[in-house]
């Protein structure tokens, strides 16, 4: 179709004589190179427009991945956010003491020191006083008392379950040896075994809080 | 000819037409395109465009130890556009409103009656808040739901940790601004300006990716870093508060001083408020007394005179003075005892042990009136301490020409002088540091948000008497501790502390009336004296003298000694005679 319109546009380039004679006498067998160029051509021009459509879609497909990334970093931020706050709620004094107390532990206002060098007991070595458990006070006036954050009251709920029950040596002795000997051949147990035993009983804190056994 | 011309007119006319359509259309293209193009392209803008707050966060209020004492951290804010406020399908079951609004409570511990009545009363607008401040923790839960009609909005909020333990100091945040203590005195290195950013959503809401643009960036505030050991100041408000409820005081407070920087440690008011829920606490128990508030603190002023008349070479330790049971400051005007009335033979150290107002007005009336102001100038009184905390008083000093005849010797047995927590402590900060006074430091400095710390100027010490001075001074109040009737309250097994008790009268419109301010003042160890502890009660009910403060003084030290791993004493003390 294309090859007989071109013709007569042909004599209104300028072109020397000679090339418009060669022309006009080459112009049936060159048909068919003209085709396979122009279709190149046309395949070139929609190759080109697919590429783009392509770069387009993977660079916008990257802006959703970046999206997704800050997202993920924002979500990364509020995880550490939420933690520290659990951290901060439970180391707050008030809070520790609290759970301190309701492990029994209580205070010696009068503390004593052994000198390694020489031995000796400096201040009245004297053990603490039992009965002088002191409540946590509220300090302020007017306001109510602010809700202790939930992580406080779930250590809480794990600390006088461990506390509670009082457990015979023996009873820890037997819980130490039935996991023994039924993961391991040896069924011998150990003393130090029955100590290791019963860090196990405190780590069930979540599993998250690490041991304090470093300090 | 007649269907040539007929053809001929028609596509003439039809020409026309579609020149006069062209022409239109053209003109449209060229005003759309040229002449309202701007207007345009910014009003399809502004319907797709929409801003959105980059928040910046509020700098932290850090203790010494780096515990955040004041924060900023991320709350949601729960909205629903109550016309959309509906049931939806979740999981092929249809949800009602009140289903949701139930699982939403049980999530918050909100109300659902209350969550529901928010939706059914604004069915007019298309905004209703459901709860505010929510936690990051509780809307991952409350996403889960998928609620569609339920809005969770990214709010910055204030949260104080450690609550009202350090609130006193700490102060805290309105809702536009800053309303008291460090929070409002240093809010320049802790404000944080938001940053605005604007982006593009298509039709059905969802942010087109990479049109956000930041029209102005957020500007993160700074730290302000404080001496204060957060722990320690957590047991001195337990103390006040276990102490002061027993005696009925009407308000406690104490300070713990490292002696060697003049450090503030402690700095405790009780009662106090949570700078967390404040709003219902009454207006005296939201500030810093220990700065605000001065009184006239009695006879724990004594050690300070002592030091003064020592320095001045009026007296020292063990000069003999007879100490009268009246003390005739003009005829028919007597200053007496606590409960002596007769003649004592005291050393000057025995007139600090026996807290003896004749004794010491003996001694005060060796030293010229212009002499003593000067002193007490020098220790700190009558200006405001270098902490320049918010709403700090200098409380009051005479001026020397204005010191009444009997003035001129209260002072010395602290009446006619006011004083705040925070000056007497700096004033036993420089009896036990050789004389010494270094100013009292609370503000470390500002850490902006690029890391550069900015410390707060340090102020140069000042030899107010000499080391010899202070060091008889305190030998004199170590036998307050360690020979006194309050030896069994006031000491500690294995250390030397030196200690003054002191019981003022509040005066009122009719004068000095029955009310008292009793107070405690020390330091240990004695022989090199590392912390100085101050504990007053204002207006004790059960007891008013200041034996009764002992107690308080007692575990606060105790436990300041504990804390910072002090080393008992080795060293024997040689105590001065207290009579002759």
């Amino acid at each position: 179709m294309n090859a007989r319109v071109i013709p007569p546009f042909q004599p209104r380039t300028p072109r020397s004589a000679h090339t418009l004679s060669a022309r006009r006498h080459a112009t049936p067998p060159k048909a068919v190179p003209k085709m396979r160029y122009a279709v190149a051509t046309l395949v070139g021009i929609f190759a080109i427009l697919g590429g783009q459509l392509l770069l387009s879609i993977s660079v916008s497909s990257g802006a959703y991945t970046i999206a997704g990334l800050k997202s993920d970093v924002r979500t990364s931020e509020q995880s550490l956010q939420i933690v520290a706050e659990d951290i901060g709620a439970l180391t707050a004094p008030d809070t520790l003491a609290s759970l301190a107390g309701s492990m029994g532990m209580v205070e010696d206002n009068n503390p004593a020191y052994l000198r390694i060098s020489d031995g000796t007991v400096l201040g009245e070595a004297a053990p603490a006083d039992t009965a002088s458990e002191t409540p946590v006070y509220t300090v302020t006036a007017g306001t109510e008392d602010r809700v202790p954050p939930r992580i406080v009251d779930d250590v809480y709920a794990l600390l006088t379950a461990q506390v509670t029950p009082e457990i015979s040596a023996e009873e820890a002795l037997l819980a130490a040896v039935v996991p023994v000997a039924q993961n391991t051949t040896s069924a011998v147990v150990s003393s130090a075994m029955v100590k290791t035993a019963t860090p196990v009983a405190v780590g069930t804190f979540g599993g998250s809080i690490p041991s304090p056994s470093t300090r | 000819m007649t269907h040539q011309r007929m053809s001929g007119r028609r596509i003439a006319c039809a020409l026309v037409m579609v020149f006069i359509t062209a022409t239109l259309l053209f003109t449209r293209l060229v005003d759309v395109q040229v002449v309202r193009a701007s207007e345009l392209q910014e009003q399809s803008a502004a319907i797709r465009t929409t801003d959105e707050t980059v928040w910046a966060s509020r700098g932290s209020i850090i203790d010494s130890f780096g515990n955040d004492l004041a924060l900023d951290v991320d709350r949601y804010d729960l909205s629903a556009d109550p016309s959309r406020a509906g049931d939806f399908r979740r999981d092929g079951e249809t949800i009602s409103l009140e289903l949701a609004m139930a699982e939403i409570a049980t999530l918050t511990g909100a109300d659902a009656d209350e969550l529901i009545y928010a939706v059914a009363s604004n069915t007019t607008t298309r905004f209703t808040y459901l709860i505010q401040g929510v936690s990051p923790e509780i809307r991952l839960a409350l996403r889960e739901l998928r609620i569609p009609w339920l809005q969770m909005d990214l709010v910055r909020e204030r949260t104080y940790p450690f609550g009202p333990v350090v609130g006193n100091l700490t102060g805290m945040l309105g809702t536009d601004e800053p309303l008291a203590g460090i929070e409002r005195g240093y809010n320049e290195c802790l404000a944080a300006q938001n940053g605005v950013a604007t982006y593009q959503r298509g039709a059905d809401g969802v942010r087109l990716p990479g049109t956000t643009q930041v029209a102005s960036n957020p500007v993160h505030g700074g730290d302000v870093v404080l001496t204060l050991d957060s722990d320690l100041q957590w047991y001195v408000l337990q103390q006040l508060a276990e102490h002061g409820s027993r005696l009925g005081a009407q308000y406690g407070s104490a300070m713990v001083v490292r002696v060697a920087d003049g450090h503030i440690l402690a700095a405790a008011d009780w009662p106090t408020f949570d700078p967390n829920d404040f709003a219902q606490t009454p207006t005296g128990n939201t500030g810093a007394r220990v700065f605000s508030s001065p009184y006239e603190p009695g006879s724990i002023m004594k050690s300070i005179g002592v030091a003064m008349l020592i320095d001045g070479g009026y007296t020292y330790a063990e000069d003999r003075i007879v100490a009268p049971g009246f003390f005739e400051v003009y005829s028919g005007t007597y200053i007496k005892n606590f409960a002596v009335a007769d003649d004592r033979q005291l050393t000057t150290a025995g007139v600090l042990y026996t807290s003896s107002n004749t004794g010491m007005s003996v001694l005060s009336s060796r030293m010229p009136k212009s002499t003593a102001t000067n002193y007490f100038r020098k220790f700190g009184f009558g200006s405001s301490t270098a902490v320049d905390f918010l709403g700090e008083s200098p409380g009051q000093l005479i001026p020397a020409d204005k010191v009444d005849v009997v003035t001129r010797y209260n002072q010395f047995f602290g009446q006619g002088i006011s004083v705040t927590a925070a000056q007497m402590a700096g004033a036993y900060q420089t009896l036990a540091n050789d004389g010494v006074r270094v100013p009292l430091r609370l503000v470390e400095g500002c850490l902006s948000n690029d890391g550069i710390f900015a410390e707060n100027p340090v102020e140069a010490p000042i030899q107010v008497v000499s080391a010899s001075a202070s060091h008889q001074v305190i030998r004199a109040l170590e036998t307050i501790v360690s020979q006194g009737p309050l030896k069994n309250t006031l000491g500690i097994p294995g250390y030397r502390v030196a200690a003054k008790t002191g019981t003022a009268e509040i005066a009122d419109s009719s004068g000095y009336g029955d009310e008292r301010v009793i107070s405690l003042a020390g330091m240990a160890p004695a022989e090199d004296p590392e912390y100085v502890v101050l504990v007053s009660f204002y207006k004790p009910q059960t007891s008013r003298v200041s034996t009764a403060a002992a107690p308080a003084f007692h575990d606060v030290m105790s436990h300041v000694l504990k804390h910072y791993r002090v080393a008992p004493s080795s060293e024997p003390a040689a105590l001065p005679p207290l009579t002759w």
